[in-house]
């Protein structure tokens, strides 16, 4: 039998999925999503068009996320997170959480 | 003022895509294009700036949803064909695709597999696959389309032998040129798919360490 690690068993969300998720915390829009993601990361992330459009739809697929307005004429298309995307975020931020206290128990406070 | 060139790529993609943003860099933007020509008309140089998706893995459906979703971010887009066969009704199995995606018709997906997106240039490199996961997936797609070319003309290749297994004869000359021709596409097809493959096998070790 092959071992399911943590990250496949849903433990390690990818950042973009993490991002997307933190950007529909409020209604969004792809364009919007993408002006939040750079702007957050202060540029650090720059999110392809292409990476966006699949990530959407993949958690569309998975009810993290829905589409709550489209305008016909600009294919415009709203969205906002879950209630089970939700609780995906927080268990993504607790684990990154767990993850920053067990680097700061081994590197210290001043890791320089 | 515009420009017509006659360019048909074999690397559709990479090729194709840098090809355009050499153009762009010149001072030429795409106004239309054909099954083996383009047509540009003057610009500022570098004022614009193009990206090549494959979407010969897409249903029509799928197609259309994600042209719309790229012009509603604000790009322009083209579709382009890969292939130089232009009948109508033909039916095409497409192993390497999803879904219904695996049924190219035409008219259809068949002669519609790239978009070409173009953005005004703000700086930033034109990426639509800013993930690596999602990168080798989408290179990954590239890739079995070739190999699924080359796998075709091997098989093509074979079949020109069975008159001369059948008859127990010498191949005619006409039998030789086809086999020299069936073998430049095959050349033609395998060297992106040996250039996709190191590009993933290089992706998949750097994602065993960064997302």
């Amino acid at each position: 039998m092959i071992p399911i690690r943590d990250n496949i068993k849903g433990g390690a969300l990818t950042e973009t999925t993490f991002l997307v998720l933190l950007a529909l915390y409020r209604p969004n829009h792809g364009y919007g999503i993408m002006q939040f993601v750079e702007r957050e990361t202060n540029r650090r992330v720059i999110l392809g068009a292409g990476t966006l459009y699949g990530a959407i739809n993949a958690l569309l697929k998975k009810r993290w996320i829905r589409l709550i307005a489209e305008e016909k004429d600009t294919n415009k298309k709203t969205y906002l997170i879950t209630d089970i995307g939700k609780r995906i975020a927080i268990g993504e931020q607790d684990r990154i959480e767990a993850l920053r206290n067990l680097a700061g128990k081994i590197m210290g406070a001043d890791p320089k | 003022m515009t420009k017509t060139v006659f360019r048909f790529f074999f690397d559709f993609v990479d090729r194709q895509e840098k090809w355009l943003n050499r153009m762009a860099a010149k001072g030429y933007r795409l106004k239309s294009c054909g099954a083996f020509w383009y047509t540009f008309e003057r610009c500022l140089p570098d004022k614009y700036a193009y990206a090549v998706a494959f979407v010969a893995d897409k249903s029509q459906a799928e197609a259309k949803a994600y042209r719309e979703y790229l012009e509603y971010l604000g790009f322009r887009v083209w579709t382009k064909n890969i292939n130089l066969n232009f009948s109508i009704g033909k039916i095409r199995w497409r192993p390497f695709a999803k879904g219904w995606g695996q049924l190219a018709t035409s008219p259809g997906t068949y002669n519609q597999e790239l978009f070409i997106a173009e953005k005004k240039n703000d700086g930033q490199p034109f990426v639509l696959h800013s993930d690596l996961r999602d990168l080798i997936l989408s290179v990954r797609t590239i890739r079995n389309a070739y190999r699924w070319a080359v796998i075709c003309m091997l098989g093509l290749l074979a079949a020109t032998f069975l008159p001369c297994i059948r008859t127990a004869s010498v191949s005619s000359v006409w039998a030789h040129a086809g086999r020299a021709a069936i073998g430049i596409a095959g050349i033609a097809f395998a060297l992106p798919a040996a250039k996709y493959s190191t590009i993933i096998g290089r992706m998949e070790e750097e994602s065993q360490t960064f997302e």
